[in-house]
């Protein structure tokens, strides 16, 4: 069952001035129930603009995003939750305070979001942390907070914005199969923006390619084997085809990004 | 590793016996300096009593029960002052920080206000409120009113974007977003202004009890003074510095961020 859908969506940042930029362009992309979306592209493509515009953060200049088939026009974390790539957990707030902070601000009391968070904490695994302040626990950990911020709200979706983008290779990976696990189980549908060629295969029912900006979607990529998956994944055949297309295809986007780049400077 | 351990923890032993040893150091010239005044030095008594006789005024004043009146009126007007500028400053600096426009009005005259020799002013505060208490708070409360102001619309105006957007994406309310982001962002600044601003009270107050008063310890000071009850002054200024010290340590500690 469709979920999610982006029609013919064009976003543009300072419309009708001299500095008009087209962060994405004509974008169709539809995301179903439950399943996994990976979005990659070359670095100012638009894809945390696309992130962005489907959980109602930004307003479509053209085209339109739908949710069960109601307009988005402002956020609704009930339906999809972000997880942002700096956490942007609040300082001053427990552990356990900020993995409830979503449920407050929809209205659940101060002890109601705390049991919640409290559940969720133990799902993520942090179990005995709720008690601490962010900045005691290591990046990965805070990814995990910030995770179960968006899950105490039972959103049908999540849109995480680069989720492992400040995380050292070695965390990235123990955390993502751990993840992939935990978000398996939760059975919500994910739209993950990342920069890992890695990351998106092993996540994936769906990889999205963009092209450099205006970002327009390029080619979809469906991953076949079914999830979770184990780290063993990345050495079969099928997670190999689809990396060495990966890499070509957006070494091809980049250097078209740098011609244009360049033709526009000698202009 | 744990050789490392102690071996650091037994150098930070030896830096702070270090301070302390500076610090009584410190203590000895002053001391020593005043004793060479008073004898070889030959300093008149009445510019600078010797230890003895401070000594003496001191215990003569911390037993008068009068004395701890005046500087139960003294601690009085500080807090009030504190009072009166907390409330003012936050509430001005929290409308202040909804409108842009105002707030980017506000923000130069608050930091002028809180630059401006507000003891210039003294003489009209007596004037216009007179001799009494009500001058010595409202004075006090004027001059700690900027820094709590101005450090209120900073901290809530320069709320890192990355806050307001989880707030946003969480579809939180205005008043949610007042209270569970910008005030806990804005904390550590707020506080800080009231740290100032608690400082600048018990200065303040001090000053205009010595400028014009008819009670307070800063008034004591003044009488011993022009009667030349020079071992009294001295006597009295430190029993005042010792009320401060234990004032402001008090307000600090209310005025701590716990968590930054």
């Amino acid at each position: 069952m469709t979920q999610l859908t982006v029609e013919n969506l064009t976003v543009t940042y300072g419309a009708n001035t001299t500095r008009e930029l087209v962060a994405c362009e004509n974008i169709d992309l539809t995301i179903k129930e439950g399943e996994f979306v990976t979005i990659i592209g070359p670095s100012g493509c638009g894809k945390s603009t696309l992130l962005h515009t489907m959980g109602g953060l930004i307003a479509p200049t053209k085209g339109r995003i739908r949710f069960d088939g109601a307009d988005v026009t402002k956020p609704n974390p009930r339906d999809a939750a972000f997880v942002f790539q700096d956490y942007s957990l609040f300082p001053w707030k427990s552990v356990e305070e900020n993995a409830g902070m979503g449920l407050r601000f929809a209205g659940a009391s101060k002890a109601e979001s705390i049991r919640e968070a409290k559940a969720q904490l133990e799902f993520v695994g942090l179990k005995d942390f709720g008690g601490r302040y962010p900045r005691e626990l290591s990046g990965g950990m805070q990814q995990r907070v910030a995770i179960a911020r968006a899950l105490a709200l039972q959103p049908k979706m999540l849109l995480m914005d680069e989720p492992f983008g400040a995380l050292d290779e070695q965390t990235r990976r123990n955390l993502g199969t751990e993840l992939s696990r935990i978000l398996g189980e939760a059975g919500q549908a994910v739209v993950m923006i990342t920069h890992s060629l890695d990351e998106a295969i092993f996540w994936a029912d769906r990889i999205v390619v963009m092209s450099a900006r205006p970002g327009r979607i390029a080619e979809e990529i469906t991953v076949s084997a079914p999830r979770p998956r184990e780290m063993e994944f990345m050495t079969t055949p099928e997670f190999q085809d689809i990396r060495v297309h990966l890499f070509e295809q957006l070494e091809i986007h980049q250097r078209e990004a740098a011609e244009r780049a360049s033709a526009a400077t000698v202009v | 590793m744990t050789d490392t351990i102690a071996r650091s923890g037994w150098r930070v032993h030896k830096r702070r016996a270090t301070i302390w040893a500076l610090r009584a150091g410190l203590a000895v010239v002053v001391i020593g300096a005043w004793l060479y005044a008073n004898t070889i030095g030959g300093v008149s008594p009445l510019i600078l009593p010797s230890i003895p006789a401070v000594i003496e005024a001191f215990v003569g004043v911390v037993v008068d029960p009068e004395i701890w009146m005046q500087a139960g009126v003294t601690v009085f007007e500080m807090l009030a002052g504190f009072a009166l500028a907390a409330v003012t400053g936050l509430s001005a600096g929290f409308l202040l920080s909804r409108s842009s426009v105002f707030a980017r009005a506000a923000e130069p005259l608050l930091a002028w206000g809180y630059m401006f020799p507000l003891a210039l002013l003294y003489p009209l505060f007596l004037l216009w409120v007179g001799v009494g208490v009500e001058s010595k708070i409202l004075y006090a409360a004027l001059g700690a009113f900027f820094p709590i102001a101005f450090n209120t619309i900073r901290g809530l105006r320069s709320v890192d974007k990355k806050y307001l957007e989880v707030g946003r994406a969480y579809a939180a309310s205005r008043l949610q977003i007042d209270l569970n982001i910008k005030l806990g962002a804005a904390r550590p600044l707020i506080l800080a202004g009231l740290r100032i601003g608690s400082s600048i009270v018990t200065i303040y107050v001090v000053l205009a009890e010595l400028l014009g008063s008819n009670q307070g310890l800063g008034h004591e000071i003044e009488r011993a003074s022009s009667r030349l009850q020079i071992p009294d002054s001295y006597a009295t200024v430190t029993l005042l510095i010792l009320v401060t010290v234990v004032l402001q340590r008090i307000m600090e500690r209310f005025l701590r961020a716990k968590h930054e």
